[in-house]
């Protein structure tokens, strides 16, 4: 890589504080950490656990569009990025009922439910940059507020039933339901990677973050307050929320010499 | 001032924090009661809360052995979690309501499964059978709390009689009274359709008056009649008639200043009255109480009554099942009859009602049935906080 001409001190001082404004947008990765599991099912005769929801990690892709403002000084930066992030995860969990004389006397249930979450999130992170070229790799640790916009809830119910005089596969209609009473506003932790590349008087900003769910997203006094779900057996967990964001972006510049100084090139 | 920003993180950690509250979740919850044995079939008739703040569920189970329903007990704790459950033995049959605390136990009626005698049952707080007496009379089929006795509605299928009773924890009749239901099988058969649940359920109810009369609904000359007795006279002071087993009253309480809160039914509508008067002497017909009707409700529905308190004021809430499988109920004000909410409980299997229970929180325990994957039989237990039961029944 080319090193860039050296600036004078007047620049160079100048150079040391910078306002960068931009947005950016991506995709997003979301875990559900379970924390303590909750079951509408009360099993008589077999195992709570065989009733437990089984969550996917880090599969169902979601989006997000962020607002940043940055304020540079001496390499290190301190950033508010107020972001709107649509979040998806899925879980499942299975039923049986059979005949131990009859095993032919057997009905499967498997519940496929997809959580949709949108949030405002507003992050404050500091940033550290690890080179000062027109590449610029750097670091980032930050603490995120994230307040509930919306929820819903897609639920597919689909079995095999063996006792209706053959293997008859089914698949009901989907139900969705809005489950903003079921969730909470949340907070979270955050370490990152990025890198800017300066293009003319434009950093073009590519980052890629790990959220941290530091609280549980769950509203623990309405866990049971949606009739549609509790009467299909299904009730929210205590859990805790984990992203991975990966944005794409640009940023402007704030402060400039003169009209022709070109800001980026340090 | 880095001691400033850790309390400032941890202030700010302590303010979003949402940790699980033991006392939200027993609150407020929904259970199902679910076994995995595909033909098992179990239906709840009442539910009473414990000393430990759980919730002892007497119903009933599917036999092969008889035609007649088995004897089901289900403990809970406070959570609603699942503690124990009793399957009584198959001798005993067709459990009925209500479960009744008296000297640290709960007592309620069922019959033997050969001789049909009726029998006095006493479990402690976990289900578990710490006596049982003989009573004497055959088809228990109503049953209520009167002092420190029990009061028992029994049909006798020799004599084609309904007969009340007063009976002692000990199982002793300590007064008895039998009304003739009318000669002829066709009087009988719904009767007997009834006990076998191959029929549908009467609204079989026994009661008094504080300090007045004894009250039945049962069969009399040929009709399902609310009818008054003091259980000396052989007639009947009072007498509600309904029409054969085609309408008549579907669930009555008493209230203050000698009125009740009534439901009845009439050719499958269904009729709300939280405020009736009553002429418990004389002859007179439930068509012309009239009340709200409830096109929303099953036909002939199924209908239990609270007297609660709710923010203050005396309410009267009706339970009901409705055309759409839901559970509802409704509140009125036991003063003005006005109505002052409604709760539907239950969604996308179909739910019905089995009881309702006022909680120690001040919430209320609902406990219903439920047909999981819409097929299989099963307890459901609806726990609504003291909030959910003001909000819903705040008044208009």
């Amino acid at each position: 890589m080319a090193s860039l001409p050296k600036p004078n001190n007047q620049q160079t001082k100048f150079l040391e504080k910078q306002w960068w404004l931009g947005f950016k947008a991506g995709t997003n990765l979301a875990e559900a950490s379970l924390v303590k599991a909750y079951t509408v099912m009360a099993p008589t005769n077999y195992s709570t656990e065989l009733n437990y929801k089984r969550y996917d990690s880090f599969v169902k892709t979601g989006s997000q569009a962020t607002l940043e403002a940055t304020f540079y000084y001496k390499g290190i930066s301190f950033s508010a990025q107020p972001t709107y992030r649509h979040t998806r995860f899925t879980y499942f969990n299975t039923f049986r009922w059979t005949n131990s004389e009859d095993i032919s006397q057997t009905l499967e249930l498997r519940y496929d439910q997809e959580q949709k979450i949108d949030y405002a999130d507003f992050p404050l992170f500091i940033k550290y940059d690890m080179l000062r070229n027109k590449l610029r790799p750097y670091v980032q640790i930050g603490i995120i507020y994230s307040l509930l916009i919306n929820a819903n809830k897609a639920v597919t119910i689909s079995g095999t039933d063996y006792a209706s005089g053959g293997v008859n596969k089914f698949t009901q209609p989907g139900l969705i339901v809005g489950a903003k009473d079921l969730f909470e506003n949340y907070w979270s932790l955050a370490g990152g990677l990025g890198l800017d590349y300066n293009l003319g008087n434009v950093r073009i900003v590519l980052e890629a973050s790990y959220l941290k769910g530091m609280s549980n997203i769950t509203n623990t006094k309405n866990r049971f307050g949606n009739d549609r779900l509790s009467g299909i057996a299904d009730v929210q967990d205590d859990i805790k929320l984990n992203s991975i964001m990966i944005s794409a972006g640009v940023l402007f510049p704030m402060r400039f010499l003169s009209s022709n100084f070109k800001t980026l090139d340090r | 001032m880095r001691y400033f920003y850790f309390i400032l993180l941890c202030a700010f950690a302590w303010g979003c924090a949402n940790d699980a509250d033991p006392e939200a979740d027993k609150a407020s919850f929904t259970r199902i009661y679910d076994n995995n044995k595909f033909g098992s079939v179990i239906y709840p008739i009442d539910i009473k809360q414990t000393s430990d703040g759980g919730y002892l569920i007497l119903g009933g189970r599917k036999l092969t052995t008889s035609n007649f329903s088995g004897i089901y007990l289900l403990k809970t704790d406070a959570l609603g979690a699942y503690v124990e459950e009793q399957e009584l033995d198959e001798d005993l049959v067709a459990p009925i309501g209500p479960l009744m605390f008296l000297n640290d136990g709960y007592y309620f009626f069922c019959m033997t499964s050969v001789g049909l005698q009726t029998q006095l049952i006493r479990v402690n707080p976990n289900g578990t059978i710490d006596s049982q007496v003989s009573v004497g009379n055959s088809y228990p089929a109503a049953a209520a709390q009167e002092g420190n006795n029990f009061l028992l509605l029994s049909y006798n299928n020799v004599d084609k009689q309904s007969v009340i009773s007063v009976v002692t924890p000990a199982g002793a009749v300590q007064t008895s009274k039998a009304f003739s239901i009318g000669a002829g099988d066709a009087v009988e058969e719904p009767i007997i359709n009834h006990f076998l649940r191959t029929g549908r359920q009467l609204p079989f109810l026994v009661g008094r008056i504080p300090g007045g009369l004894f009250y039945f609904n049962g069969f009399f000359n040929y009709t399902l009649s609310l009818s008054f007795t003091n259980l000396a006279a052989d007639e009947p002071q009072g007498i509600l008639q309904g029409q054969q087993d085609d309408g008549g009253i579907s669930q009555a309480v008493p209230l203050d200043g000698g009125k009740f809160a009534l439901a009845r039914f009439n050719f499958g509508d269904n009729y709300f009255l939280p405020a009736a008067t009553i002429n418990s002497s004389g002859i007179s017909s439930s068509v012309d109480l009239g009340g709200n009707v409830l096109p929303e409700l099953v036909p002939n529905a199924a209908v239990k009554i609270l007297r609660t308190t709710i923010n203050g004021r005396k309410v009267v809430l009706y339970g009901s099942d409705t055309n759409g499988k839901q559970i509802v109920i409704l509140g009125y004000d036991e003063a003005t009859g006005s109505l002052m909410g409604s709760k539907y409980l239950g969604f996308s299997n179909p739910y019905e009602l089995a009881a309702i229970l006022p909680t120690s929180d001040g919430g209320l325990a609902v406990c219903g049935r439920t047909y999981v994957a819409g097929r299989f039989g099963r307890i459901c237990l609806f726990k609504l906080s003291s909030q959910e039961v003001e909000s819903a029944f705040k008044g208009f």
